[in-house]
This record gives structure tokens, sequence and C-alpha cells, in this order.
């Protein structure tokens, strides 16, 4: 029996996938180990090695502000080094808002006489709670359908059969997994070292069809069903901009592997229910005593402003 | 004109023309990998009616 190329394939390419999530655990300069929040009012750092005590104990040789503001500079009461002088402990004069990433900017550090250089990290909540309600975020409290009204012809044209609608829906999450995972390698890797920032657009576009046309491929060969099912759809999925516009918003919020998944997952998932609610209730349109004008689209875009005002109903929802 | 801004320029087109080299490579080689083996007579007879519907 011939062994078929495919059985590796899969196992490299997550392993490789397994690598760059890693990689993107890790905080962007070398010589600090950990940045988090501690207690309501407190930042704490770690570094590689012990740091100078006069460089530490100087306030203004760092820098904080919250990420949307980068005008407003957080005053910082205190400075605490720890006895081995490897971590280090900002208190500020008021509580910080920990839902907000903060910018720690520390300048010219100095350790043991040497110069570390400058460091610009982002201090966020990384816990499980925080990706979570990136999740649940994108999925229902800001839908990208009904609250951004994003991607609204492939939501109108495949909502007529509940069928239809949810493969479109599964077909759509995976390609939107594979290809925000891709634009965010792309852009932490390959764009942002080489300062290219301003051909994201471009870039992204290209990736979004590197994926379809690559799971169209693989799927053709090794799961000839499924693709009888999905593969109708997934040329409809490059027509999509929610799939161009997660790739954007990960890029603007500096979003980590994680974090990028999430969204891409929360994005996929919100699309399968709006289509899901609203093919279940043109299923039911169908049979309804519907005036001749209003019949079809129309009628259509009425229900889902109506669904759209329903979610609103979550505007401003925080879960942890 | 800047010469910061050239080196930008062509650093970017060299960038973005290897990555689309490597995932043009990556496509096509799994293209050949993942090759599905039609039955050539399909095309024929398509080729042969008239194509019309």
């Amino acid at each position: 029996m011939k062994i078929s190329g495919g059985n590796y394939l899969f196992p490299a390419i997550l392993a490789i996938m397994g690598i760059f999530l890693l990689a993107g655990c890790t905080t962007d300069h070398r010589f600090v180990k950990k940045t988090a929040f501690k207690e309501a009012d407190a930042i704490i750092i770690e570094f590689a090695g012990p740091v100078d005590e006069a460089w530490a104990g100087n306030a203004s040789n760092f820098e904080v502000y919250e990420k949307p503001d980068p005008d407003i500079k957080l005053k910082i009461q205190k400075v605490t080094v720890s006895a081995d002088r490897k971590t280090v402990i900002l208190t500020f004069a008021d509580a910080l808002n920990k839902n907000q990433p903060h910018i720690l900017t520390m300048h010219s550090i100095s350790s043991e006489g040497k110069s570390m250089g400058t460091a610009i990290l982002s201090v966020k909540k990384v816990y499980l709670g925080y990706l979570f309600s990136i999740l649940i975020g994108a999925m229902i409290i800001n839908n990208f359908v009904f609250t951004k009204y994003l991607g609204l012809c492939v939501f109108f044209g495949t909502s007529q059969k509940k069928s239809t609608a949810v493969g479109m829906g599964i077909t759509f999450t995976i390609v939107i997994v594979v290809s925000a995972m891709m634009s965010w390698f792309l852009y932490d890797f390959v764009l942002q070292p080489f300062r290219l920032n301003f051909l994201q657009i471009v870039v992204f576009i290209g990736l979004v069809s590197l994926s379809v046309q690559a799971v169209d491929t693989i799927l053709r060969k090794v799961n000839p069903l499924l693709f009888k099912a999905f593969g109708v759809y997934l040329v409809l999925v490059i027509a999509n901009c929610i799939i161009i516009a997660v790739p954007l918003i990960l890029a603007d919020n500096q979003y980590n592997a994680f974090e990028s998944l999430m969204l891409a997952l929360g994005a996929g998932l919100g699309f399968l229910t709006a289509l899901f609610l609203m093919s279940s209730v043109r299923e039911r349109l169908e049979l309804a005593n519907v005036p001749p004008t209003y019949r079809g689209l129309p009628i259509a875009f009425v229900v889902a402003g109506l669904f759209a005002l329903a979610f609103l109903g979550f505007s401003g929802m925080s879960i942890f | 004109m800047d010469p910061v801004l050239i080196k930008l320029a062509l650093g970017g087109l060299a960038v973005l023309g290897c990555i689309g080299l490597f995932f043009g490579i990556g496509l096509a080689l799994a293209a050949h990998k993942f090759a599905v083996e039609a039955n050539p007579k399909v095309e024929e007879i398509l080729d042969v009616l008239a194509g019309a519907q």
C-alpha cells in the first residue's frame, strides 16, 4: 500500500503553527521576561538579569499610558526594586483600568552598568477570561454582521435555507481562522520588522485568496465528500469583507497569536450564528403573508434590521 | 528623494516579492501533491457537446 504524503503533512503544519504560537507569547524585548498587572494600582516587571538601582529608582525612566490615549501619561507614585534586583514594581497614584492594554516605555535600561536599550511593551491582562471575552465580544457583543454591518452580500445571498447557511458558516469559520493566523504571523514577523505596515491591505488580500485556494486544493483531495458540500461557498468567502476586517483589526490592536485566534474564531462563529438565525426566520417568511412589494430581499433587510436592534441589547456588556 | 524612502520602497518590493514567490511555489507544490485525477474523457465529451447550457 502506498503511504500518502498527506498523513505527515498535517502534523508537520500543526507543529510549525505550535512553535509560532509559543513564539508569540514572549515579550517584545529580550531583557524583559514578563510584565503584568498586580493588584489594583501596580505593574510588575521581571527582568532577565539584575538592573541597577540608580536607574530603576528614577521614576522618569518609566512611562505608562493607556493604549487609546497616548497623550495622557499615568502618574507613577513609587518604584520598588526587589532584593535580587530582577523585579521592579511600579505603583501608580490612581487605580488602573485593567480592561485597556497599557503601553510601558522604559528608557535605556541599565544592567550592571551596561545599557540594554529602550523597551516599549504592552501590558495586558493575560488569562483565559480575557481571551474568552475577546471570543464572546467578536461573536455576540460586537457581532460583525449585526453591529458592524460587514459581509452583508454573502449574508443575504446564503441565508435562504438553513442547510446552505450552516455550510457557509462552517466553511467561513475554517477559512477565517487559517487566514487570520497567517496574517498575524506575517504582520508580526515580516511587515512590522521591515516597517512595511502601510502595505498591510495588499498583503492581507493576498493571504485571504491564498488560504481560500489552499483550502480548496487540499479539501478537494483529502475529503471529496466535504468538498462537494462546502466547495460552492468556498469561492464566496473571498467576496466577504469580514475576512479582511479581522486581519486589519488584529494588526491595529497588536494582538498576539492567541488573541488573534480568538478574534478569528469569534468572527467566524458570530457569522455562523447570524446566518443560522437569519435563515431560520427566512424559512418561515416563505410561508408568511408578506405584502408583494416586500417579498424577498426587502423583508430580509427589515428582519436584519430587527436583529441588529436586538443585538444592540448586548452593547456595552462586559463579561469579566 | 530621501534615500531612506527609496530604501524602504525597494525593501518592500523585495520582501513582498519573496512572500509572493514563497507562497506561489507552496501553492503550486500543494496543487501538485493534492492533484485529483480527472477522467480525460469528461473533457473530450464536454468539448464535443454544444455547450449552450
